[in-house]
């Protein structure tokens, strides 16, 4: 049964020829009619992902990877097409800017966990456990606006991780993080896995897709071009670029 | 597409997880606490400092209105209450203005009600307006002319009209502020003049009475008015004017609710 249904998809974003963002531009701008330029970056997605399933998402940059994982979490809205989604998604996209600066460690995790859709309590009973994985327990009551980038990345992917719904939607995932962290993460990611939780997840690295997903897609020209094991995928990918193949792993 | 079997066997379906949204309470509260925090420091102190604002503008218009209304009994008493009025509106209305671009970092993290963001960046001008409100009362009270219990029923029913006012404004500007960047600016300058436009410094009743209907119609101006005759002079408004100020209210709320409806979907994309 599928518990994500993409039904001919599509989302354009209107880039304006002549960019007018202010009153001022639009006032003074009333004599030159506005143009725009459409942008076709979603043009008919058909796309099922079963409960339980882990689907890897690879393309080029800019073929509309991020947007489609917005449209799958409720972010974005699509000009066309049907999305049908049967369970609560749990999002972690665009890490490093979902903070408060001027906010400790702590009450960013209250922000971040009351929006995901935690109790307080919950909240409470979680913090320890949330900078533990972060291994940022001495950086509790520093403000965000003094953290370093990949630390502020570990805290985010411990928040979400303890947030979890049933589906899990990660962009770009494993690329912050130290080492350690890294395989803390893969850690984490498997039980999650392995718990029954449905995963998305885009990514760049031929590994990464071929060793956590069980089925990949390529998306290209605005359409699901290629839909198949991840390790094809992940070669076709890297034929895609014009790169040699290198040999692939099978999932573990 | 290429339809091929997958290889796992069924798995358990993992247990009840939170929804965003399912506890809206806790979300509440902690925008609260956190907006409280950054803008006072989470201090006590850091709250007296920004009562202390309305307070010195009061000092130095007092200083030189005083003389020029000599005539006017009430004046004092008039200028500081219209004062901490005007200085609830000009606060909300520019932080809610502002507040989904501020907050616009919330939005990617989950879909959950975006109203939320905007209604509870108001919550710190509610606190400073609440705590003078007491202070104001109390004063009055001491001062031997406690405003009566209707009196103070209606200030209370003002108090939430103006607020329901700066709801509707702040739900409509947050979304028109993603698209039009310098609105706030905008807004900065018309704020500016309506400290004027409203009768803070100056009483009502140096204006020609024909242009009274226009100043009504910028909002401060009837709550201010109102308030003044329930708490000072201890006179009610006519029913009319009751009907004004809620069908302003109303007009700006759901002017207010139309517009974010409409936008707010599409919030995220123009962050
Ligand atoms: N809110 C927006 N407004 C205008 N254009 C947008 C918006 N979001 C995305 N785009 C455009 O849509 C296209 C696809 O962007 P998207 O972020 O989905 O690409 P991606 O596949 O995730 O790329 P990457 O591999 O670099 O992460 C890009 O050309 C981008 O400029
Ligand atoms: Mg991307």
């Amino acid at each position: 049964m599928a518990i994500v249904s993409l039904r001919g998809i599509g989302k354009s974003f209107r880039i304006p020829s002549v960019r007018r963002d202010t009153v001022r531009e639009h006032v003074f701008g009333l004599l030159h009619p506005r143009r725009f330029e459409e942008l076709r970056v979603l043009d008919g997605v058909d796309l099922d992902v079963r409960a339980g399933e882990t689907l890897g998402i690879m393309g080029r940059n800019g073929s509309g990877k991020s947007t489609l994982l917005k449209i799958v979490s409720g972010i974005y809205q699509p000009d066309r097409g049907e999305v049908r989604v049967a369970a609560a998604v749990t999002p972690i996209l665009e890490l490093g800017v979902g903070w408060n600066p001027e906010l400790n460690a702590i009450d960013n995790i209250y922000l971040i966990g009351s929006v995901m859709g935690l109790a307080l309590s919950e909240i409470r009973s979680a913090i320890d456990e949330i900078l533990s994985f972060a291994d940022l327990e001495r950086f509790a009551n520093l403000e965000l606006r003094h953290y370093s980038s990949g630390m502020a990345a570990r805290l985010a992917y411990s928040v979400a991780f303890k947030a979890v719904r049933e589906i899990l939607v990660l962009d770009e995932i494993f690329a912050v993080g130290d080492a350690g962290f890294r395989a803390r993460c893969h850690q984490r990611y498997r039980e999650l896995s392995a718990a029954g939780h449905t995963v998305i997840l885009v990514s760049h690295e031929p590994y990464t897709i071929a060793s956590f997903c069980h089925r990949a897609v390529l998306l290209e020209g605005g359409r699901i071009a290629m839909d198949d094991r991840a390790e094809r995928v992940a070669e076709a990918y890297l034929r895609l670029l014009g790169g040699a193949a290198p040999a692939v792993p099978a999932p573990a | 597409m290429i339809a091929f079997p997958i290889s796992a066997a069924p798995r358990p379906v993992p247990a009840r997880r939170p929804r965003p949204g399912a506890h809206p309470l806790g979300l509440v509260w902690t925008l609260v606490r956190t907006d409280f925090k950054v803008r006072y420091h989470g201090t006590v102190a850091g709250f007296l400092w920004a009562l202390l604002k309305p307070f010195t503008m009061f000092v130095v218009l007092l200083g030189v209105f005083s003389f020029v209304f000599a005539s006017d009994r009430h004046y004092k008493i008039n200028l500081i209450v219209a004062l901490f009025l005007w200085d609830f509106f000009a606060e909300a209305t520019k932080v809610g203005l502002t507040s989904l671009h501020a907050k616009g970092y919330l939005l990617t993290k989950a879909r959950f009600p975006s109203w939320i963001l905007v209604v509870t960046s108001v919550s710190n001008a509610v606190i400073t307006l609440g705590v003078f409100s007491v202070v104001i009362v109390a004063f009055l009270g001491l001062a031997g002319r406690p405003p009566s219990l209707a009196g103070l029923g209606f200030f209370i029913l003002y108090l939430g009209q103006y607020l329901l006012m700066v709801v509707g404004f702040s739900l409509a500007t947050s979304v028109l502020f993603l698209r039009y960047r310098d609105l706030n600016q905008v807004w900065e300058v018309v704020s500016q003049a309506g400290f004027f436009v409203a009768p803070i410094i100056y009483p009502l009743g140096i204006l020609p009475e024909r242009l009274h209907f226009y100043l009504y119609v910028w909002p401060p101006t009837p709550v201010i008015q109102f308030s003044r005759m329930v708490l000072v002079d201890g006179v009610l408004p006519s029913t009319r004017a009751h009907l004004f100020l809620a069908g302003v209210t109303a007009v700006t709320l759901a002017a207010g609710i139309l517009i974010f409806r409409r936008h707010a979907p599409r919030a995220a994309e123009y962050l």
